[in-house]
């Protein structure tokens, strides 16, 4: 239906850095992006979950609209290039055999509440009896331990205590969370950090450690420069709307309508500021600079000449008025192509369709085709988020089928023989081949 | 173990625990935030990070507020403060004629080299990776422009408020029938950095096991789509096109934040609320003390709470008002309810989660005085990384730099000083 200029998953030049690694991936919806990195970075990493499947497997959307554990988009996102089996971690098989994978694994991820590995006799101290050179990645709302390490929190939680969405939204109406889960994203991709900077120690010394990752924590920390705000000048950054704070002062608009979408008209400084000339210069070119062609708008706007003092309101809303007529006269493309002429950092706002279609992205080959032999089906995954000179970033393979690496698994790793891995599967401990779609 | 004094943040230790980056150093030619915010991890758990920066083409960052005092300053800037915690400062002129040649002799002893210019500014100066090999054989070195260093829009410039729309964050976020506003800050400065520490620490790994260096080409916008969550997903799978819709969640309702009681003269307290099963929506009713709403059909399972939105969001608002935040928050965890104040950085100051992990870091500095840090948002139990110092003042470290690492004579020094290399 959509067609795609990309790349092939399987198509692998070279391994990639984390190749000589194995990770077990235990993470709900919470940390699975960390799991998520360290495969793309190479790593082979196993998803473990309960027979039955993974609950975050319901998460929305689904294929085609159909809910089941094998269909979530979610799931695909962010459970891509992992193998998958599953392991009942009550039953004493299950944490037999857990106990013997992280034998000849390096890392653990996992995201349950704090103590209930420990619980489960699976805690960071047992893990590391057996393997002492583990790196154990626990992700939680809040940390291991503190007055609100028991608390519960989604996403939008994470994100309203760490302080995100306090700055965004429009005064007078409710803070705003982006409409996707970004606070889990921050936990993960920050774990990821933490677990790779003990992964480095452990390659220097041997010696492994247990990471201790925040949700809150982890929100509190991409706040631009409102911390220091506060710090410094005790001032809470208000909530700008469709404008930006500057120096803790609103700005005027920022996002504008074009005749074909929107654009996000910004360039150091603000919308002016030090090439006020050339903005005005480029608006005069088209027509509709108004009366901003003149030596008096000049004094007013132009940053080159040291800081301006403050805009009145009335001059602001003149401005924007300006802006929001040029803008709705040219399409995105065009708005783009000319203020980046100039020197203006301009964007235009982007759709999906925009984005599968993107001639830069294209040009780059990033969208990448990922074959779902299952749904006799290949679809189009967002491709590397960087590109490794020597250790390429590749998608070599979709989200795991639930149970699908049991049998290669517990089989070749752990070697099992076939009625060792029946008998497994008689006590509910595994599931072979369970989940299909 | 670390000291809590009396503003809620915490002292660099006398006694370093292991650092995890000791003995690896970095060429930080990086500016403004994605650049400087990926280094920074490899300052904080012990990389020896030098900036290196001029005084004729300053760090946007350094002319940014808030500034210490209110006062403006090179050496004020809160935001430069903190992105730039436990690095050195080192000033180089890019137009000095002997700069090329400098910056060269200083990557001759590093691990690391670090930029976020677009893709030219280092061709110019012949400082590409193939360069750098030659003065560096096993050097590490990523550049991290928006669009990466290929394609037709690679020469294009911009920053974090405008990269977001670019990536499709503007697009799903706002309120429903809204503009695509984005997140109310340069949101990609702060999503990308954590990924392209991710590359560069596996590069280093391999690096540490192989002895191969590699360049890595980090365009900015093909991480931040992994921002998107199942945005594209499910536009190249089902042909749809997600929008923003506010708070809420296609699972989950309520799922949004309410209005509290005022504390003080400050009326805009928020709760977030989260109810994703049955469970969750009886504890919320009993603690607001609306059972009444518990057993109205209209919400009695979680289709019927996501089909009367509207009704349920204005019930729970309505009960919420006569609530303090933190009290409320208090009580719903109490009860199980995911719930959890809209934070100002006022508060994060005071939570007193944060201060039990000790996220802040008070350092002081020359200029600025004592400031507050945002450490690292994990704990890693043998290496846990330290902020050893504030700051940078710029070319604090020039001595340093260019006598005891690139091994110029005093004259040299003097004679290069004099003329400006260092500006």
């Amino acid at each position: 239906m959509i067609a795609a200029a990309h790349t092939h998953a399987g198509d692998v030049p070279a391994p990639g850095a984390l190749a000589p690694f194995r990770v077990l991936d235990l993470t709900n919806e919470l940390g699975q992006l960390c799991g998520r990195v360290l495969a793309d970075l190479g790593a082979d990493v196993i998803k473990v979950e309960p027979p039955g499947g993974d609950p975050s497997r319901w998460i929305a959307p689904f294929y085609r609209d159909e809910p089941h554990p094998e269909r979530s988009l979610h799931w695909w996102m962010f459970n891509a290039n992992k193998r998958g089996i599953t392991l009942d971690l009550t039953h004493d098989d299950g944490r037999a055999l857990f106990l013997e994978l992280v034998r000849r694994s390096d890392f653990v991820l996992e995201t349950s509440p704090p103590g209930a590995m420990a619980a489960l006799g699976l805690g960071y101290d047992d893990l590391a009896a057996v393997r002492p050179s583990l790196v154990m990645t626990s992700i939680t709302p809040f940390g291991q331990d503190g007055p609100y390490a028991q608390w519960k929190a989604s996403d939008l939680i994470g994100a309203a205590m760490g302080g995100q969405i306090m700055l965004n939204g429009e005064l007078g109406r409710e803070p705003l969370r982006p409409t996707m889960s970004q606070a889990y994203a921050h936990a993960a991709i920050q774990a990821a950090v933490g677990t790779l900077i003990a992964h480095f120690h452990r390659t220097r010394s041997g010696e492994g450690q247990h990471v201790d990752a925040s949700l809150e924590e982890a929100a509190a920390t991409w706040l631009d420069n409102a911390a220091p705000f506060w710090d410094l000048v005790r001032v809470n950054l208000p909530r700008p709307g469709n404008g930006r704070s500057t120096g803790g002062r609103l700005s005027g608009k920022y996002v504008y309508e074009a005749a074909d979408g929107y654009v996000a008209a910004l360039s150091y400084g603000g919308l002016f500021g030090l090439n006020a000339r050339q903005t005005i210069a480029w608006l005069d070119a088209h027509g509709a600079a108004a009366d901003l062609a003149s030596e008096e708008w000049l004094e007013k706007l132009d940053a080159s000449r040291g800081v301006r003092p403050p805009l009145s309101d009335a001059d602001a809303h003149h401005l924007v008025e300006v802006l929001e007529a040029f803008c709705r006269r040219l399409p995105r493309a065009q708005l783009m192509r000319e203020a980046q002429a100039i020197r203006n950092g301009w964007a235009p706002v982007h759709t999906p369709r925009d984005l599968l279609e993107h001639e830069h992205l294209r040009a780059r080959d990033y969208w990448t085709e990922v074959a779902h032999p299952e749904l006799g089906a290949s679809f189009v995954y967002p491709g590397p988020w960087a590109r490794l000179g020597a250790t390429p970033i590749a998608l070599r393979r979709r989200a795991p089928l639930i149970g699908e690496h049991n049998d290669e698994v517990l089989g070749a790793l752990l070697g099992l023989d076939e009625a060792r891995l029946e008998a497994l599967a008689a006590a509910d401990v595994i599931e072979r081949r369970g989940g299909g779609a | 173990m670390t000291a809590s004094d009396r503003t809620g943040g915490r002292r660099t230790p006398a006694a370093p625990p292991r650092d995890a980056f000791a003995g690896i150093r970095v060429a930080d030619f990086a500016w403004v935030g994605v650049g400087p915010l990926t280094s920074k991890y490899l300052a904080d758990h012990g990389a020896e990070v030098i900036r290196l920066e001029s005084r004729t083409r300053p760090e946007a960052l350094r002319r940014a507020p808030p500034f210490a005092g209110g006062q403006p300053g090179q050496d004020r800037s809160g935001y430069y403060a903190n992105f730039n915690s436990s690095k050195l400062g080192a000033g180089l002129n890019m137009s000095h004629p002997r700069a090329v040649e400098l910056a060269k002799r200083v990557i001759a002893g590093c691990d690391v080299v670090t930029e976020s210019f677009t893709p030219k500014a280092m061709r110019a100066w012949g400082l590409t990776y193939e360069a750098l090999r030659e003065v560096r054989p096993d050097v590490i070195m990523i550049s991290m422009p928006l669009y990466g260093a290929t394609g037709p829009w690679s020469m294009y410039q911009g920053y974090g408020h405008v990269l977001q729309a670019a990536s499709g964050i503007n697009h799903m976020t706002g309120y429903r029938d809204g503009e695509p506003i984005g997140t109310g800050i340069a949101y990609t400065d702060f999503f990308v950095p954590h990924l392209a520490a991710a590359a560069l620490i596996a590069a280093l790994d391999h690096r540490e096991r192989t002895g191969e260096g590699q360049h890595i080409d980090f365009g900015q916008m093909e991480a931040a789509i992994y921002a998107t969550e199942t945005m594209m997903l499910d536009y190249t799978v089902n042909g749809r096109e997600q929008r923003r819709d506010g708070n809420r969640h296609p699972q989950g309702a309520p799922h949004g934040a309410f209005r509290c009681a005022p504390r003080g003269d400050d009326d805009d307290r928020w709760i977030a609320v989260a109810c994703f099963d049955d469970g969750e929506w009886a504890a919320l009713c009993g603690v607001l003390g609306v059972e009444g709403l518990c057993a109205d059909p209209r919400f009695a399972t979680p289709e019927g709470r996501k089909r009367h939105e509207d009704a349920l969001e204005a019930a729970v608002g309505a009960r919420t008002r006569g609530w303090q935040a933190e009290e409320l928050m208090a009580r719903l965890q109490a009860a199980g309810v995911p719930a959890g104040v809209a934070q100002t950085c006022e508060d994060l100051r005071a939570d007193a989660q944060l201060a039990h992990r000790g996220h802040y870091w008070l350092l002081d500095h020359p200029e600025m005085g004592r400031c507050a840090y945002d450490g690292p948002s994990f704990r890693l139990s043998r290496t846990p990384g330290r902020l050893s110092k504030a700051a940078p003042l710029l070319g604090a470290d020039n001595e340093y730099v260019y006598r005891d690492l690139v091994g110029l004579s005093e004259q040299e020094f003097i004679e290069l000083l004099a003329g400006g290399a260092f500006d």
